[in-house]
């Protein structure tokens, strides 16, 4: 039992943004042979706003309200020699934020599945 | 012999113009959708056409669109590109020309030669009002398909143009400001 509603199961994405991210993801890998390696996060960070920007029209709430906050205030061109300490801070809560938006919808509470 | 063709030099207020042009530009990552005029964009290829080139030579080769669907996949295989533009200008080199010239494969002139031409786009899409952004974050191979570039013409850097809209990312941080003293050493040194 996952917990899964109706509306968590929805499709966010049609094929043509899917494709749009792929093309992104794959030439991504390409470019940052190249490039200087503080760029592989802010090429992440990058694809995760476009991800965000395309399902945030048919998410579910919950997803809605991760992607028009927590990671919406994480800027897509900040690079790490910007300030480290804040910057990794910054992304730590990030990852706090997505790991309790998927707890949420896939994993048992302390008070039992959810 | 001077080598000049006689022009005037830029004096007064034209002067001061083409340096308030210099400091206000800034990279503009946020674009409205509608098009470029095709006179302003030629305009801004003629400008580049004048942008000083290694030996004179003008390997550079300026493929331009503004078709929506060919944009759109150029911004697919463009990790650098922010923006949505409403034209793009893809700075290419002539490698077989160049080659021909006796230019080896790295040679900096090169790439030189796509740093002038591009530092005078952005500057004349400046002077018409249009923003223009410079990508180099692209994968070669894939622009080189979606513009069906013949064999030996390399896609360098794109720039992207399209009328400035408000808000877009914000720019990368530089750390502090730097003046031009920050940039500069001069010999023998001064105090
Ligand atoms: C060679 C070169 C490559 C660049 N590549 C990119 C790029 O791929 N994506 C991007 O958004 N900006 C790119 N830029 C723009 C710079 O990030 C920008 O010029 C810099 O942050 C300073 O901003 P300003 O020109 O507004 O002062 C590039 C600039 C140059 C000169």
């Amino acid at each position: 039992m996952d917990g899964s509603t109706e509306e968590s199961q929805a499709w966010v994405l049609d094929e043509n943004e899917a494709l749009e991210l792929l093309g992104y993801l794959i030439t991504a890998a390409r470019t940052q042979v190249d490039e200087a390696a503080e760029y592989g996060p802010l090429r992440l960070l990058t694809v995760a706003h476009r991800l965000a920007d395309r399902i945030v029209p048919r998410a579910s709430a919950g997803t809605a309200r991760f992607v028009t906050g927590p990671l919406a205030q994480v800027p897509e061109l900040a690079v790490p020699r910007d300030g480290r300490a804040e910057y990794v801070a910054r992304l730590d809560e990030l990852c706090r934020a997505v790991a309790g938006l998927l707890s949420d919808r896939w994993a048992a509470g302390p008070d039992g599945p959810r | 012999m001077g080598g000049g063709t006689g022009r005037a030099p830029v004096t007064g207020d034209d002067g001061e113009a083409v340096l308030a042009a210099i400091r206000t530009r800034r990279v503009v990552r946020s674009m409205r959708p509608e098009p470029v005029d095709r006179p302003v964009l030629e305009a801004v290829l003629d400008a580049a056409r004048w942008a000083p080139t290694a030996g004179n030579r003008h390997l550079q080769r300026f493929v331009v669109t503004d078709d929506p669907g060919v944009l759109r996949v150029l911004r697919a295989v463009s990790p650098g590109m922010l923006q949505h533009p409403a034209a793009a200008i893809v700075v290419c080199t002539d490698r077989a020309l160049a080659a021909g010239y006796g230019f080896p494969p790295g040679a900096p002139g090169l790439f030189v030669d796509v740093g002038t031409a591009t530092a005078t786009i952005l500057l004349a899409a400046h002077a018409l009002g249009i923003g223009a952004g410079p990508v180099t974050s692209f994968s070669h191979a894939a622009v080189s398909v979606v513009l069906g570039l013949p064999e030996g013409l390399e896609p360098e850097l794109i720039v992207c143009l399209g009328h400035p809209a408000p808000g877009g990312p914000a720019p990368m941080r530089g750390g502090r400001r730097l003046s031009w003293r920050d940039l500069t050493t001069w010999v023998p040194p001064q105090d």
